[in-house]
């Protein structure tokens, strides 16, 4: 019988391909995040305001991971703005491999941000680095305050948390109080932004914490 | 069902293993998984009775083995258990993250002939 000690890391080959999408992106100074949230959160909504209101300012990128449809994609494009669909075929999640071939695809010349839209799903995403810079997990109101604690692991890897259809507050039983408490609880520097996408409100503070996260990314990378 | 596209992963380590020791089957893998890993144990299971069936792996028992959470304590240097809800240094009551283990999700050992 042979005993073989191996140690190695499962994730090492998508953790490996992350890792050089991160110095690619960096090199030519892009600031990217990895949307995450559940379906129907309104990921696509929430990019959609924000590219709207700083498109003038900010030069933004979108890869759309989805299982099978390019409606996403599509709303993203009449922005005017350059998109690139990865249809997952059934994966609940996408992975470092497929962005590396997405950014292949994609004019990367004077891109500031770019926003890689996972797949909706608060679970199988957090596994997998994408060689974004940070996460940024969306969350409804009319999903339930709980979600960060039943799906701890997304939310405690996460740079911050956008709460969105704010508007619907008051028609729900939301604990806006217990939601901050539990993401502090989980990781204590959370950025935590209220949003309506519906109403256009809240996407200005937002905007403008991307907007200081990509200069810092900028000067850190020596652009000026 | 991410515990599906870990497992091809994990397979592709096991087969390259196989083809540099020789093996003719796999008696035992054992993986350790960190309690701070969003990864499903019996989804596990699932996923690896199906990529074994008909390859050499077939007969190997899979072993998981836990991993506790544990932070070190940046101002005091304590290393506790921390979990989701709670991780304040119990010496210093100060908020850390900074796991010194629990977020493995690493192929150990093969056992084979």
């Amino acid at each position: 019988m042979k005993q073989i000690d191996v140690m190695k890391d499962i994730l090492a080959d998508n953790n490996k391909i992350a890792d050089s999408n991160r110095k690619l992106l960096g090199n030519k100074g892009i600031f990217t995040i990895n949307l995450v949230g559940s379906p129907g959160a309104g990921k696509t909504s929430l990019l959609e305001e924000l590219i709207k209101k700083f498109k003038g300012e900010i030069k933004i990128a979108v890869i759309e991971g989805d299982l099978y449809t390019t409606n996403d994609a599509q709303r993203i494009e009449q922005e005017g703005i350059e998109v690139i669909q990865l249809n997952t075929k059934g994966a609940c999640h996408l992975e470092a491999n497929m962005i590396a071939e997405a950014i292949a695809d994609l004019n990367l010349e004077e891109v500031d941000l770019l926003v890689i839209e996972n797949v909706g799903n608060l679970v199988c995403t957090a596994s997998f680095d994408l060689g974004e810079d940070i996460k940024i997990t969306l969350l409804s109101v009319t999903e339930g305050s709980d979600k960060p604690i039943k799906y701890p692991i997304i939310f405690q890897k996460s740079a911050g948390v956008v709460v969105n259809k704010m508007d619907l507050l008051e028609h729900t039983n939301f604990s806006i109080k217990q939601l901050y408490q539990d993401l502090r609880n989980l990781t204590e520097n959370i950025k935590i932004f209220e949003v309506s996408c519906v109403k256009e409100e809240g996407i200005l503070e937002f905007g403008d914490y991307l907007k200081e996260r990509i200069k810092t990314k900028k000067l850190a990378n020596g652009f000026a | 069902m991410h515990e599906m596209s870990l497992m091809g992963q994990l397979f592709s380590i096991i087969q390259e293993y196989i083809s540099n020791y020789n093996l003719e089957r796999v008696t035992k893998v054992v993986l350790k998984v960190g309690e701070m890993t969003c990864v499903e144990v019996s989804a596990l299971n699932f996923a690896f009775k199906s990529f074994a069936k008909g390859t050499k792996v077939e007969q190997a028992e899979l072993i998981i083995e836990r991993a506790e959470a544990i932070s070190e304590c940046r101002f005091c240097g304590v290393k506790y258990k921390v979990d989701f809800t709670n991780k304040l240094c119990p010496n210093c009551k100060e908020f850390n993250y900074n796991l010194i283990s629990g977020d493995e999700l690493v192929l150990e050992r093969l056992e084979g002939e």
